[in-house]
C-alpha cells in the first residue's frame, strides 16, 4: 500500500511537469487557432449583423447613416483631416456595450454625431488585448467615425518577461519595442478594419498627477516624442494608414509644447476642456474661453486642426446652459481652428473625486437646449 | 438488429492494462488541468453581468463538471473483481416476483431460463396475481409458487415474505423481464467466499433496444454505467445494488430486517448493506438479458419512480447511514442521489436565453471566443475520455457510440426529474407500478406537453425578438448587441433541439 502511493506522488510529480509543457503548448497553438476563431467569429457577427440591418432596412427605410450622411460629407482621410464644416461628436459612459446613451443625446439634440469617441487601456483583458473591431464597426455602420484614446496602462499585462516595477519610464520602454508584440498585434486588426479611426495615444502625457505615462514616473519629452514615433512607425509598417493621429496635452499643465513630436507625426491637436466648477478646492467656475486662451496661440502655431477631446462642464457653481452658450459663442468668434468639438456625456466620471460628476449637458434642460441650439447653428 | 445467438451469449468486459490505466490517468490528468483552468476563467469578477443570473448559471454549469470530475476520478479507480469459479454445494434460491398485469408469456420465457441454470438452485415465483395460470405454470418448470397476495411494499414485501418461508443461503433477485443464461452462477457465487461480500451484482443488458427510439435511448442510458461506471465503483468499494440480477447472502439481508423497501428499493437495500459493513462485487459480466421501456409513457414512469425513490434515499436513508459509510460510499451515494438534480439544471439552462431575449439582462458578460477557448478542451477531454472508457464497455460492438438518443431524452425528461424532485420534498407517494413489458400508446399531446411548451415558447420568443430588432429597437442598440443576440438565439435553439427527442418520442408512440 505505501509503495503504491509513493509511485503515486512520483508519478504525479512527472504528470504535473508534463502537464505544464503541454498545457503551455496548447496555450500556443489553441492561441494561434483561438485568435483565429476569434476572427472569424467577429467576422461571421459582422456579416449577420449587415444582414440584419438589410432586413430591417426593408420594414424600416430610415437609417442613422442617412442622416450622418445628410448632414456631413462623405468622411475620406481628407475631409477628416481638414474638415469643410465643424464635427460634433460624442463619448458616452454606457459604450461599448450600449449606444443608447448616445441615441438619447443625439434625439435631445436633434442631430447624429459625426465622431464617437471610446476609451481603451492597454492589457492581457478580453477587452483590452485587441483592437476594439466590435464597438468601432458598430461606429462605422451606424454612419460616424470612431476615436479611440489608447491609453498606455502597461501594468495591465500579465506577463512573466515584463519587470514588476515597469511603470516607471515605460515610454521609454514602449520607444525602445518592449510592447511590440502588442502595438503589432493591434496595429495589424486596425489596418484590416481599414476606414478611417482617430487614435488618441497617451493623452495628457505632460500631466503629472493623473496617468502613470505622465512625468511624474521619469517619462521625459523625448520619451514622449520617441514613443509616439515608434508607435507611428509600427502602424506604418502594419500598413495602418487609416489612422488619424491626435495628439492631445493637457494645456492647463505646463511644458506641453515640449511634448510635440512634429508635424509629420500629428494629424490632429487635441485637448479637454472641461469645467470642474467648484467641486474640486484647485477649481473654481471657468469659462471655455478662460480655459483655451492661455494655450491657444500656441496650439494654432502647430497648424493643425483643433479638437476638444472632452467638452463639459457640470453644473455645481455656475449656470451651465451659460456656459454652453458662451462657449459656442466663443468658438465661432474666437477659435477659428477648432474644427471638431467631442461631448464628454460620462453622467458618473468617478476617475478624480469620490463623488461622482455629471458631466452630461442632458442632466439639465436649459443646458440641454442651449447644445442642442449651439450644434443647429 | 442483432441475431438472438449474439444477443444471448455470456460476455465480459475486457480486462485491464497496465497501459490502458496510465492512459486513462494521463488523459483524466490533462481533464483535470482544464478543469482549473477554465474554472480559474470563469469566476472572474469582470464576468458578472446580473449577480443572480450568473449565480444561477454557474450552479447549473458547475454542478455539471463537477458530476464529469467525479465521473473521471471514478473511472481511474476501475477495478474487476479476479475470476471466482463458483464452489459446489452452496444452497441458492431464484426469487421472481409476478404481479397483476404482467403478461403470462414473460413468465413462460424466464421461468424455463431460471430452470436451465446449471448451478443446482429452488427457483420460486412470488405469486400475488391471484391467477391459477401462474401457479400451474411454476409447477410445470420446476419452480415452487409461493402465494403471497396482500403484503405491502410491493416487490419488496414479498421478498422479506419468502425469505421468512425459505431457507437458502444465498438469494438472486430476478427481474421478470430478465432472461437468466444457463451460466448465470458461474461468475458469481466464488465471490462469497469472502465472508465481508454481502451482495453480487452482474451487468444489466438488454435484448429489445432496437425495438424502438425509447427502447434505444433507455438502453444507451445504462451502458456506460454497467460498464466503466459500476467497475469503478467496484474499485472504490461503492458498487451498488440494481434490483435485478443481484445475489445476496441472506445473513446480510437478515442483519438490516430484511430487504429494504421503497420506490428505490434496491438503493435502499444497498446503502443499508454498506452502512452495516458488507462489501460489495460488481461482476462485469452479461449472463442475462431483459426489457427497457420501449414507449415514451411506460419511460417517463420508469424514471418519475427512480426520480423519487432516489431523492427519497438522498433525504432519509443517506443522512442516517452517513457516519458508518466509507468517504467513498458517502461522495457515491451523494452522486446516485443528485443524479437527477438536472430536474433543476435544465430549467437554469431553458430560462436564461428566455429572460435575456425578453428582458435584456444577461447573467455573464463573456466573449464567444474566450469561453470557447476555455471550456472547449474541457468539453474535449470529457468527450475523448467517455470514448476510451468505452473499452469497458460489457458488449462493445453491440455498446459503443455517442449515445445521443440517451441524451437527448434524459435532458428532454427534465421536467420528470424535477416532478420527482417536489414529489420527494413533499413526501407526496408515487405508486409501485411494475414497468410496462410491452409497447403502450398514449395521448400524444399529453406526452409531448412539456416539450411543446419549450418549443413553442422558443418560437414565440424568437418571433418577439424579431419584432423588438426589426421594428422597436433603436437601430444603434440592434448593432451594437448582434453578438449576444445571436449566441442566445443560438442557446434557445439548442434548447429546441434538446426537446426534440422527446418530442419525437411521444409522436412515434402517439395513439392512432
Amino acid at each position: 500500500m505505501t509503495r503504491r502511493y509513493q509511485f503515486g506522488f512520483f508519478a504525479l510529480g512527472w504528470l504535473l511537469l508534463i502537464g505544464i509543457v503541454v498545457q503551455r503548448g496548447f496555450d500556443g497553438a489553441f492561441g494561434r487557432s483561438f485568435a483565429a476563431v476569434h476572427d472569424s467569429i467577429v467576422g461571421m457577427e459582422q456579416s449577420l449583423s449587415d444582414r440584419e440591418a438589410t432586413a430591417r432596412q426593408r420594414v424600416q427605410p430610415h437609417s442613422r447613416r442617412d442622416d450622418v450622411a445628410h448632414l456631413y460629407p462623405s468622411f475620406t482621410a481628407a475631409t477628416l483631416r481638414n474638415p469643410p464644416r465643424m464635427l460634433w461628436g460624442a463619448y458616452d459612459g454606457g459604450l461599448p456595450e450600449s449606444f443608447a446613451g448616445v441615441s438619447a443625446f443625439e434625439q435631445r439634440v436633434g442631430q447624429p454625431f459625426a465622431i464617437v469617441s471610446i476609451y481603451q487601456a492597454w492589457g492581457d483583458r478580453p477587452d483590452e488585448a485587441d483592437f476594439p473591431l466590435r464597438a468601432v464597426a458598430t461606429i462605422d455602420r451606424l454612419g460616424s467615425v470612431p476615436m479611440i484614446t489608447w491609453e498606455p496602462w502597461v501594468k495591465d499585462f500579465d506577463r512573466p518577461n515584463l519587470p514588476k516595477d515597469r511603470e516607471y519610464a515605460s515610454l521609454a520602454a514602449i520607444a525602445r519595442g518592449d510592447y511590440d508584440f502588442y502595438i503589432a498585434h493591434w496595429a495589424t486588426a486596425a489596418a484590416r478594419y481599414g476606414k478611417p479611426v482617430y487614435l488618441r495615444f497617451a493623452h495628457e502625457m505632460n500631466d503629472p498627477y493623473r496617468y502613470p505615462w505622465g512625468p511624474q514616473n521619469g517619462n521625459r519629452p523625448d520619451d514622449f516624442i520617441a514613443a509616439w514615433k515608434h508607435v507611428h512607425l509600427v502602424f506604418d509598417k502594419m500598413s495602418a494608414t487609416n489612422v488619424l493621429w491626435v495628439w492631445s496635452p493637457h494645456i492647463s499643465m505646463p511644458w506641453f509644447e515640449y511634448y510635440y513630436p512634429g508635424d509629420q507625426w500629428v494629424d490632429w491637436i487635441g485637448t479637454g476642456v472641461l469645467n470642474y466648477g467648484d467641486v474640486a478646492p484647485w477649481s473654481r467656475w471657468w469659462t471655455f474661453h478662460q480655459i483655451l486662451e492661455k494655450a491657444y496661440p500656441a496650439l494654432t502655431k502647430l497648424r493643425k486642426p483643433i479638437m476638444i477631446t472632452e467638452f463639459g462642464s457640470v453644473t455645481s457653481g455656475g449656470d451651465a446652459a451659460r456656459w454652453y452658450e458662451q462657449a459656442f459663442h466663443d468658438v465661432r468668434d474666437k477659435y477659428g481652428a477648432v474644427r471638431a468639438i467631442v461631448f464628454f456625456n460620462q453622467a458618473h466620471d468617478a476617475t478624480l473625486s469620490a463623488t461622482p460628476l455629471n458631466w452630461s449637458p442632458l442632466q439639465e434642460a436649459r443646458a440641454a437646449r442651449a447644445v442642442a441650439e449651439g450644434m443647429a447653428r | 438488429m442483432w441475431s438472438d445467438d449474439e444477443l444471448f451469449q455470456h460476455r465480459r468486459a475486457a480486462p485491464l492494462t497496465t497501459t490502458s490505466r496510465v492512459i486513462l490517468g494521463v488523459l483524466i490528468f490533462f481533464g483535470l488541468q482544464s478543469v482549473v483552468l477554465f474554472a480559474w476563467w470563469w469566476f472572474r469578477a469582470e464576468h458578472v453581468s446580473n449577480a443572480l443570473l450568473f449565480v444561477l448559471l454557474s450552479a447549473a454549469v458547475w454542478y455539471g463538471v463537477f458530476r464529469i470530475v467525479v465521473g473521471w476520478y471514478n473511472v481511474f479507480h476501475i477495478a474487476q473483481p479476479p475470476p471466482a469459479r463458483a464452489p459446489g454445494g452452496l444452497r441458492v434460491a431464484v426469487f421472481i416476483t409476478s404481479s397483476p398485469g404482467e403478461p403470462y408469456e414473460m413468465f413462460v420465457r424466464t421461468l424455463a431460463a431460471a430452470r436451465a441454470i446449471e448451478y443446482p438452485h429452488t427457483t420460486y415465483l412470488l405469486d400475488d396475481t391471484r391467477d391459477p395460470r401462474f401457479a400451474e405454470l411454476a409447477r410445470d418448470m420446476g419452480a415452487v409458487h409461493l402465494e403471497l397476495v396482500g403484503f405491502p411494499g410491493a416487490k419488496a414485501g414479498k421478498i422479506n415474505a419468502a425469505l421468512a418461508r425459505t431457507s437458502e443461503d444465498f438469494i438472486l433477485v430476478l427481474d421478470p423481464d430478465h432472461i437468466p443464461f444457463p451460466n448465470f452462477f458461474e461468475p458469481v457465487l466464488g465471490h462469497f467466499d469472502d465472508e465481508r461480500v454481502g451482495f453480487v451484482q452482474v451487468a444489466q443488458a438488454y435484448y429489445n433496444q432496437p425495438r424502438s427510439f425509447v427502447a434505444r435511448a433507455a438502453a444507451e442510458q445504462t451502458y456506460a454505467f454497467y460498464g466503466p461506471i459500476l467497475q469503478g465503483m467496484h474499485g472504490t468499494g461503492t458498487a451498488v445494488a440494481i434490483g435485478a440480477n443481484c445475489t445476496f447472502r441472506r445473513r446480510a439481508l437478515e442483519s438490516i430486517g430484511g430487504h429494504g423497501v421503497g420506490l428505490a428499493e434496491d438503493l435502499v437495500t444497498a446503502i443499508r448493506l454498506h452502512a452495516a459493513g458488507w462489501t460489495s462485487v460488481y461482476v462485469p459480466e452479461i449472463v442475462a438479458r431483459g426489457l427497457v421501456p420501449e414507449d415514451l409513457g411506460s419511460f417517463v414512469k420508469q424514471q418519475l419512480k427512480w426520480a423519487r425513490g432516489v431523492f427519497d434515499v438522498l433525504f432519509n436513508e443517506y443522512p442516517r447511514a452517513f457516519r458508518r459509510l466509507t468517504a467513498h460510499q458517502r461522495l457515491s451515494y451523494l452522486m446516485i442521489g443528485t443524479y437527477y438534480l438536472v430536474g433543476l439544471t435544465t430549467p437554469v439552462y431553458l430560462l436564461i436565453p428566455a429572460v435575456y431575449l425578453w428582458t435584456g439582462v444577461q447573467p455573464a458578460a463573456m466573449f464567444l471566443s474566450e469561453y470557447l477557448r476555455h471550456a472547449l478542451p474541457v468539453g474535449l477531454f470529457g468527450c475523448i475520455l467517455y470514448l476510451y472508457a468505452q473499452r469497458w464497455l460489457c458488449d462493445p460492438p453491440r455498446e459503443r457510440g455517442w449515445h445521443w438518443r440517451g441524451m437527448l431524452l434524459k435532458v428532454g425528461c427534465w421536467s420528470v426529474y424535477l416532478h420527482g424532485l417536489v414529489l420527494a420534498l413533499l413526501g407526496v407517494a408515487v405508486p409501485y407500478i411494475p414497468t410496462a413489458k410491452s409497447r403502450q400508446r398514449g395521448n400524444f399531446w399529453r406526452m409531448a406537453a412539456v416539450p411543446l411548451i419549450v418549443i413553442f415558447g422558443s418560437v414565440a420568443t424568437l418571433a418577439a425578438v424579431l419584432y423588438r430588432r426589426l421594428i422597436v429597437m433603436p437601430e444603434a442598440e440592434v448593432r451594437i448587441t448582434t453578438e449576444v443576440a445571436a449566441g442566445m438565439i443560438g442557446f434557445l435553439m439548442t434548447n429546441v433541439a434538446f426537446m426534440g427527442g422527446r418530442l419525437y418520442a411521444a409522436w412515434k408512440d402517439r395513439a392512432r
